[in-house]
């Protein structure tokens, strides 16, 4: 288990075939795609926090030349079912368009569908709504009081999920640890805003009566969701999969987007289109990521070891329940981190808001946790005295713990934290890198270094889903792969989901040809549509090189096996006697080429074995390994099978005047089982790390008082460019899965799940001999110099 | 994010196109683009007639004119920033053109343009305030010139007339032998709006006294700002220059906006004007006297 197998094609340095048609420009995305006689959609927004509808008078729009109709939401909520809840929460109901209230400001009120885009939003304008405004709570906190204005007067309150899980003997841990402290840190409102908005076209084939559909989607069970809400059949829903996704990371769920398209395209008989626009996606698009509030008591002795943890997360779900709440259940399976601590107090709570709704942002809620564990470890190396990444070392899994049963009932796969971390300071000559921070500090400069250390939970599963719901008894989390060799003998797979940059015809094509021994570059991937397709749960929770990997794989082995079976007959020898060697087959001096195999599985019915069926097609259905178990009635689960670890090291120089934060080193140790392709995984941490640093210094969905959205755009949503992110040098370390067939694990969410917590600490480092410390993310460069003045004032210069 | 209807048209001389304006109150004039088209995307702009006065060659030129140098206002920024008589006579707008955006902004942004939206955080218009130089508007009564002190009001608030149309910028050219400058800003990212800018140009006699000096600060107030600092007829010295500046920048009324507070633009104008000035000092410094 320890040492990787030798491979032939994975982990090795080949090139990402995805890439070639999106640097050429050929990539096909949402709106390349066009249908004769389609039709366009505008929304029409709520400019209220919380307001009733009085009245919609779409007269004035009707009457514009070009426009084809104005629905509202009370048309929708008696044509359609609500979108579906994560949650048991049935009277919080949410349908794409605002049903007699609005609820955050940007709802959609009503959409205009037009024969342009700009008809639509000249329409959109005369859509004549009277409001009238009622109370609006935007504050969490606030929001959790039993005396706050309910979002959803039917549903009695804004508590959505209000659960207390004790894993372990917390008190008795508290009452033995020679000390402990609390904490509170709060993780800003941000998103993975994606370059593509979200865009969804939709054509309704009557006399097939099937409803197609051609999305930006990254989404469990999408085509279900649309069959459920428009009360279609599913095999009435046609969504097609060979749609290029510009971006996602979680956020392209736009499952309201496509009802409403699909309900429109029904209604007018037109093939309709609805792309998001910039402002659409930010303000009403329901793609903001968790905001979360923690506060952390921790139990720890004077050698930095920590024992017990409690957790109170209350996270702002915004206006409505979608799946956001799960967003505290899945790091649950990574409560305690990387780390040995022996019992955890977690009490997770979600409010309704008047925001926008919160979506899965890459990580689904991991980044914050780790972000507030790594902000505890460093208060308790601050506490104890002891270095920072010494107290960390004392706390780390050991490499021969694993499996590790972490309190909250999660096994972690495998692991050699202790060796990343050796490798990272190895590579950054450590003393070195204290003594350049101390330099800078000489000359005048604010200079710290951050240190984190953190999991991703990768191969997702839904075992949030049962745990958190108990009516929900789901835990089957399949992905699919089918292979057919045609009559000339070529290899083609069929996936089943769309992918939005995580190189899945990669992935498959080498997993493949591993099995095979054939050359990847010759094995097309296909994606067909979800008529055509086996069942998946899309790419979400770091699980396609886990799973659609693993059935690619499997479904080779058992195509691997029906040449064996061929090559048996003639042969006249047993199965397990069939040499399979680069795709031809021996026994001893007789031998069978690949397309001596084809000629028989496709034309040749007499030399098959008996009972053999003809051709060569394999298919494996997936299911995730382990988490098959539902909960106990204490709330433990297996959570995701795999765990890959991450080991930050940061160095921020901070302009004492100004307070701009400049990272000068930026080092991060990866360790993420065996790499399929290297390129891809790359590309991964790389992006992870930036957006890791947005979330840290620059992005954030800001909301006033009154619950008016102060970021609506790029001017004031600042996504880190190219100027803000350093070179980033990677560590790598291979510590293979027992429970993967390769022995990889996830990386989809690899550097932004410590990126946060090392750049935070990296300031807080720089800062300290001030006594200040920042405890809210974003932390931006205006907050910082204003903080250093404040101190330099109140004469706590050193 | 679809403009409003409008008309547009593109006008062969600025004669013609005061004619259209005049015509037509809710008619914009469009240059660059760089700011009114992202604004009539989202609808916070709904001019109904656009007149393009980018194309109109009368527009596009720098010349050496006396003391200064006059910029016609359709000329691209990166154009200007690619010159030869920017880079050698005007060192202050050379320093500040690289700070606009990013150079696809420039490729398409005008000098004109640029100062005629009197963004407060914009570059141009701190250069021309600071040098103390002037512009040109042309109405259908003749072409008028402002001293850019007289010019910019106020946030995207300028004196030109409902019917006028920049033409002409003039930045003053000096000919001393030691000139440095520096222009320096902070944003929160590369080529975003400025929380705060300054522009410093001085000039230094054989000795390294302080002959000439122009200071501004831009993002800070309402308008782009001289700073009245005087540092001439002494060695320019950090403790002096801090304090003086200290004193010019104590008074300016600062803005205040979600991003930045009155205090953080105050302490910003402070060190990046005293670095500015610092920097430019230093760059005449390495400039060889006359022996």
């Amino acid at each position: 288990m320890n040492a990787p197998r030798a491979f032939r094609y994975i982990s090795t340095d080949r090139r990402v075939r995805e890439d070639r048609r999106f640097v050429v420009g050929k990539g096909k995305y949402i709106a390349d795609i066009a249908a004769e006689a389609m039709l366009h959609v505008a929304l029409v927004p709520s400019q209220h926090a919380a307001a009733r509808i009085v009245s919609i008078d779409a007269s004035r729009a009707l009457a514009l030349p070009g426009v084809h109709g104005v629905v509202d939401g009370a048309e929708l909520a008696a044509a359609c079912e609500p979108l579906m809840n994560g949650l048991d929460t049935p009277h919080v109901q949410r349908y794409p368009l605002a049903v007699g209230a609005t609820r955050y400001m940007g709802e959609w009120v009503a959409a205009v569908v037009a024969e342009t885009r700009a008809i639509a939003e000249d329409a959109a304008e005369r859509v004549d709504i009277v409001y009238e405004a009622l109370p609006h709570v935007i504050d969490a906190e606030e929001a959790y009081k039993s005396s706050s204005t309910p979002v959803h007067p039917a549903h009695g309150s804004n508590v959505l999920l209000d659960r207390v899980f004790n894993w372990g003997d917390v008190d008795e841990h508290f009452a033995a640890s020679d000390s402990q402290l609390s904490l509170r840190v709060t993780w800003g409102r941000n998103a993975t805003v994606p370059i593509e908005t979200f865009g969804v076209l939709a054509q309704w084939d009557p006399w097939g009566a099937v409803l197609d559909v051609n999305a930006s989607i990254q989404m469990p069970k999408y085509a279900d969701q649309i069959a459920r809400a428009l009360r279609l059949p599913m095999n009435g829903v046609r969504v097609h999969y060979d749609v290029d996704v510009g971006g996602s990371y979680g956020v392209k769920r736009g499952i309201k987007h496509s009802v409403l398209t699909g309900y429109l395209a029904r209604k007018l008989n037109r093939p309709v289109r609805l792309l998001e626009d910039r402002l659409e996606n930010m303000r009403s698009g329901d793609a903001h990521g968790p905001e979360r509030i923690f506060d952390i008591d921790v139990a720890f002795n004077s050698d930095g070891v920590i024992n017990s943890m409690k957790m109170r997360a209350l996270d702002n779900a915004g206006a409505y329940a979608g799946r956001a709440p799960f967003q505290l259940g899945k790091p649950i399976g990574a409560i305690v981190g990387p780390y040995r601590i022996k019992s955890v107090h977690y009490h997770a709570i979600s409010v309704t808001t008047n925001k926008a709704v919160e979506e899965a942002v890459r990580g689904f809620g991991q980044s914050p946790t780790n972000y507030a564990i790594e902000a505890m470890v460093d208060r308790v190396a601050e506490a104890v005295g002891v270095d920072r990444i010494e107290v960390r070392r004392r706390n780390l899994i050991r490499s021969d713990e694993f499996p590790y049963l972490i309190p909250s009932g999660t096994r972690y796969d495998s692991g050699d934290y202790h060796t990343v971390v050796d490798k990272v300071l190895t590579h950054v000559n450590w003393p070195e890198l204290v003594a350049e921070r101390d330099r800078l500090r000489d000359e005048g400069l604010m200079a710290g270094i951050g240190v984190a250390a953190c999991l991703e939970p990768s191969g997702g599963n839904s075992s949030f889903e049962p745990l958190l719901n108990p009516k929900n008894t789901t835990t089957t989390w399949m992905e699919s792969c089918r292979i057919n060799i045609d009559a000339l003998g070529d290899i083609n797979v069929a996936i089943h989901t769309t992918s939005s940059g995580q190189g899945h015809e990669t992935l498959v094509a080498t997993a493949v040809g591993e099995a095979l021994e054939i050359d990847p570059a010759r094995i097309r991937v296909t994606r067909p549509d979800s008529l055509s397709s086996l069942p998946g749960n899309s790419p979400v929770g770091s699980r396609m090189a886990i799973m659609l990997g693993g059935a690619a794989f499997k479904a080779a082995e058992k195509l691997k096996d029906k040449f064996r079976a061929i090559g048996a007959h003639r042969f006249g020898c047993a199965v397990d006697a069939v040499n399979y060697c680069d795709g031809n087959l021996s026994h001893g001096e007789q031998s069978l080429k690949w397309l001596d195999v084809v000629a028989i599985a496709h034309r040749h019915f007499h030399e098959l074995p008996p009972g053999a069926e003809p051709g060569l097609e394999a298919s494996f259905i997936m299911q995730t390994p382990t988490g098959e178990a539902l909960p106990t009635p204490d709330g433990r689960v297996q959570m995701y099978p795999c765990h890959s670890f991450e080991f930050h090291i940061v160095l921020v120089v901070i302009d004492p005047e100004l307070g701009k934060p400049d990272l000068r080193r930026y080092v991060i140790g990866h360790d993420c089982g065996v790499v399929i392709n290297p390129h891809i995984v790359k590309g991964m941490t790389l992006g992870g790390i930036a957006h890791g640093i947005g979330a840290a210094l620059l992005e954030e969905f800001v909301y006033d008082a009154d619950g008016q959205m102060m970021s609506q755009s790029f001017m004031d949503y600042l996504l880190p460019s190219a100027s803000e992110i350093p070179h980033v040098e990677i560590v790598h370390h291979c510590t293979p899965s027992p429970l993967t067939v390769f022995g990889q694990k996830g990386s989809g969410e690899s550097g932004y799940l410590g990126a946060p917590a090392a750049v935070s600490g990296a300031i807080n480092d720089a800062v300290r001999a001030l006594g200040i410390r920042f405890e809210k993310l974003p932390i931006r460069t205006t907050a910082i110099s204003d903080a250093i003045a404040e101190a330099k004032l109140k004469g706590r210069l050193p | 994010m679809k403009s409003a209807p409008f008309t547009y048209c593109r006008p062969a001389s600025v004669t013609e196109a005061c004619a259209l304006l005049a015509a037509d109150e809710d008619a914009r004039l469009i240059a660059g683009g760089q700011t009114l088209v992202p604004m009539m995307a989202m609808r916070l702009a709904r001019p109904t007639a656009l007149i393009d006065i980018a194309r109109i060659p009368e527009l596009a030129f720098v010349r050496r004119e006396g003391d200064h140098i006059e910029i016609g206002a359709a000329t691209r920024q990166a154009f200007a920033e690619a010159n030869a008589t920017v880079a050698l006579d005007l060192p202050l707008l050379a320093r500040a053109l690289p700070w606009i955006g990013h150079s696809a902004i420039r490729n398409r942004g005008t000098i004109g343009g640029s100062i005629a939206n009197a963004d407060p955080a914009a570059e141009i218009p701190l250069v021309l305030a600071t040098l103390g130089g002037a512009v040109v508007v042309q109405t259908p009564r003749g072409r008028e010139r402002f001293a850019a002190r007289d010019f910019f009001l106020g946030p995207m608030t300028t004196a030109i007339p409902a019917d006028g149309c920049l033409v002409e910028a003039h930045f003053p050219v000096w000919t001393h032998q030691r000139i440095g400058a520096c222009f320096t800003e902070i944003s929160a990212r590369h080529g975003d709006f400025a929380y705060v800018s300054a522009a410093a140009q001085v000039a230094l006699d054989d000795n390294g006294s302080c002959v000439a000096c122009a200071l501004g600060v831009g993002g800070a107030t309402a308008q782009p700002t001289q700073l009245a600092v005087d540092l001439t007829g002494a060695r320019i010295n950090e403790t002096t220059a801090r304090e003086k500046l200290s004193v010019a920048i104590e008074t300016l009324d600062m803005m205040t906006d979600p991003h930045a507070s009155p205090a953080y633009r105050k302490r910003a104008a402070l060190a990046l004007a005293l670095r500015a000035l610092l920097a430019a000092r230093d760059e005449a410094l390495a400039k060889r006297a006359r022996t």
